[in-house]
């Protein structure tokens, strides 16, 4: 399942940015380090950053999901029309180097899904939010970031209500290329339009609502940020700097 | 960013984040998730359509799941300024400079696409591109060409489609509306 | 709030939506408006507010005197007026007061005491997304009257609402008036604005053509109708109380 799921582990009752954070820096490591081996170490901790929110089983299968066909074509791409040297693999030749390079860049998928379904899954939007207010982000960053996703859905609604609209007007959604194409224009066009035409009134009813307000607006509940969690966006900075020095320092040697 | 700035730049993103999806449903080999960016670069400006750019590319990877998205991030800039500049020398005012305008955008972007997906990722993101690149890597193209050629070939399509659009939307704007719009006069 | 001589047009409009138009609001008032489509009532809800040209852009000439800026407006669809950021009607009607900058408890208060007027406290832990369009309406009223604003502006806000819902809706704004807040309300239902408001101002092509008391002013409730059909003089009586009393009398 992708997005938030309720739980009652250390990572959930966190402060927000936390999990984000640890996100981050597994994401920023699968790019600091090029051998399949030391990926798949960062896999594992993208796996153990899950197991230890409880929501391993949840998001392995979302990740699967998202993964398999890549992981698929990568091994084709690279293993099997990889370059010299070649191994036997029954009928098949299978590129070694072309191997790894598909475990390297199959792992940095499987690290990236990991961590960021996790960091969905322990972080609730209205906490998000929250946590975002109380440290002074601007309105505007909350705004986009959150409300967008509330607007997605009744666009969304709005898409299938024109789509049947057209459709009773003779839009074809089948047939050649050329056709398909040429529905596009009165799909596309009076969708957005009609989105344009509400924005004075959003703009007007987020004016009155305080959407202008300068100064601090109060928070409400603001989840509290605690010595762990400090230490531990402390331990993911330090590691990543680490990381990535010794990448490009060692690399040189 | 004044307030309705902001209510359109929200608008832009929702609208990339939803017409990818009619996309699909028709079948179309092509995304048309930057059409919301490259409208916001018209009607308000190349800084909001950045913003708009950046957030859904943050956005869709929430709702995916697919977080390997972030890194394009550096395209939707590109797309954004080039849209913006596009915009400033009047190309959507024809369909026809709108369609070679996103034709030029096409190929930026598939210039600026292509590096990141072949060094970050080895090629393979997600999607149709991929499997083009797969095919054309078994034809016997080394991996750099195939995943260019892969690249360009989509955005080519999809970035002339999205102009293409944009500018029909923006021919369609009541006068009430298009006058709500002062970068739109230049 | 006092208009006077108000002139108003949207960017790029030939013809100005308002002409010569000069009213004056008192606190603790309900005044209505009233007329055809593009007739101006829209228009001089937000010129009132102050919205208009301030972010409708326009030209405005005439004066405009307001002694408060605490006013909030609330259109007809539910929809777009949400701020989106919300995943409780609690924080949903707490947004205003907490952007003003309220301390924590005075949002709580404001918020509980405006879903109480609202009727709507068995909704607070729902979400926004999952309510009907009338009790999204409601939730949008309680949002704005939980910044206590001075002026209440209001364009039609039951036209989504089923008529209980409606009526509940505009028992409400005499209710807001005895507190003291001046109530400002744009309707084509003269039903309810011969019910609620104390005075109401009929617009045509942008200009006021008839202000006064709803008995005077207006003429197209069914009681009425019915009323002048039967021969009765004018004013005529608005709704059934009123034909009675003069029936009796």
């Amino acid at each position: 399942m992708i997005g938030y799921v309720p739980g009652a582990s250390a990572l959930h009752r966190a402060h927000p940015y936390t999990p984000l954070a640890i996100a981050t820096g597994l994401f920023l490591m699968a790019f600091a380090v090029s051998a399949p081996g030391a990926v798949w170490v960062v896999v594992a901790a993208a796996a153990l950053f899950a197991a230890s929110a409880g929501v391993l089983g949840t998001v392995l299968r979302p990740a699967a999901i998202l993964a398999l066909p890549t992981w698929v074509l990568l091994t084709i791409l690279h293993g099997l029309l990889g370059g010299a040297p070649h191994v036997m693999l029954g009928p098949v030749a299978f590129s070694v180097a072309g191997g790894e390079r598909a475990l390297v860049f199959g792992g940095r998928l499987a690290a990236i899904l990991l961590a960021f379904l996790t960091a969905l899954a322990t972080v609730s939007p209205a906490r998000l939010v929250e946590a975002m207010t109380a440290r002074g982000v601007p309105f505007g960053r909350v705004y986009l970031l959150v409300s967008t996703l509330t607007v997605v859905p009744r666009l969304r609604a709005r898409v299938r209500r024109i789509v049947d609209a057209q459709q009773c007007r003779g839009l074809r959604l089948g047939g050649s290329p050329l056709a398909r194409l040429r529905a596009l224009g009165p799909l596309v066009v009076p969708l957005v339009l009609s989105a344009l035409a509400e924005v004075d009134e959003q703009a007007l009813a987020l004016d009155v609502r305080g959407g202008t307000a300068r100064g601090r607006r109060t928070a409400l509940d603001p989840p509290a940020e605690r010595r762990a969690d400090r230490a531990v966006r402390w331990v993911v900075v330090t590691a990543v700097v680490a990381a990535y020095a010794w990448k490009f320092l060692g690399a040189g040697r | 960013m004044t307030l309705r700035d902001l209510v359109v730049v929200r608008l832009g993103v929702a609208v990339n984040l939803v017409v990818g999806q009619v996309a699909a449903a028709l079948l179309l080999p092509v995304y048309l998730d930057t059409i919301g960016t490259v409208l916001v670069a018209t009607l308000v400006g190349p800084r909001a359509a950045i913003v708009a750019g950046l957030t859904s590319q943050v956005l869709n990877a929430v709702l995916s799941g697919n977080f390997t998205w972030l890194p394009f991030g550096v395209v939707q800039i590109v797309i954004a300024l080039y849209a913006a500049l596009a915009a400033r020398l009047g190309a959507f005012r024809r369909l026809g400079t709108a369609v070679a305008a996103g034709f030029g955008l096409g190929i930026v972007a598939a210039s600026t696409s292509a590096p990141i997906s072949y060094y970050l990722f080895g090629g393979a993101t997600a999607g149709g591109v991929t499997a083009v690149t797969t095919v054309l890597r078994a034809l016997g193209a080394p991996l750099p060409v195939a995943v260019a050629a892969a690249s360009y070939s989509t955005d080519l399509l999809d970035k002339s489609l999205v102009f293409a659009l944009v500018a029909v939307v923006l021919r369609s704007l009541p006068r009430q509306m298009a006058v709500r719009f002062p970068m739109l006069a230049r | 709030m006092a208009l006077d001589a108000v002139t108003f047009a949207y960017p790029g409009a030939g013809t100005p939506a308002l002409l010569d138009v000069s009213l004056a609001i008192e606190a603790g008032t309900v005044t209505g408006v009233t007329g055809a489509v593009g007739a101006g009532t829209s228009t001089l809800l937000l010129v009132a507010g102050g919205f208009a040209p301030r972010l409708t852009g326009g030209a405005l000439s005439g004066r405009r005197d307001i002694a408060t800026n605490r006013i909030s407006i609330v259109f007809a669809t539910p929809w777009t007026q949400l701020t989106g950021l919300a995943t409780t009607v609690r924080a949903e009607v707490a947004f205003g007061p907490a952007s003003l900058g309220w301390p924590r408890g005075s949002v709580l208060a404001a918020c509980e005491a405006a879903l109480r007027d609202l009727g709507v406290e068995h909704l607070a832990d729902r979400d926004p997304g999952t309510l009907s369009g009338g009790e999204l309406q409601r939730v949008v009223v309680a949002s704005v009257l939980a910044m206590e604003p001075e002026l209440l502006v209001l364009d039609d806000p039951a036209a989504e609402l089923d008529p209980a819902g409606a009526d509940a809706l505009y028992a409400l704004l005499p209710e807001l008036a005895r507190r003291g807040t001046a109530v400002l309300v744009a309707t084509p239902d003269s039903e309810r604005l011969a019910r609620t408001a104390e005075r109401v101002l009929v617009m045509e092509g942008g200009r006021v053509a008839r202000d006064g008391p709803p008995a005077a002013v207006l003429d197209d409730t069914d009681v009425a109708r019915i009323a002048w059909a039967a021969g009765c003089p004018a004013p005529y009586p608005l709704d059934v109380a009123a034909l009675v009393a003069r029936v009796v009398r």
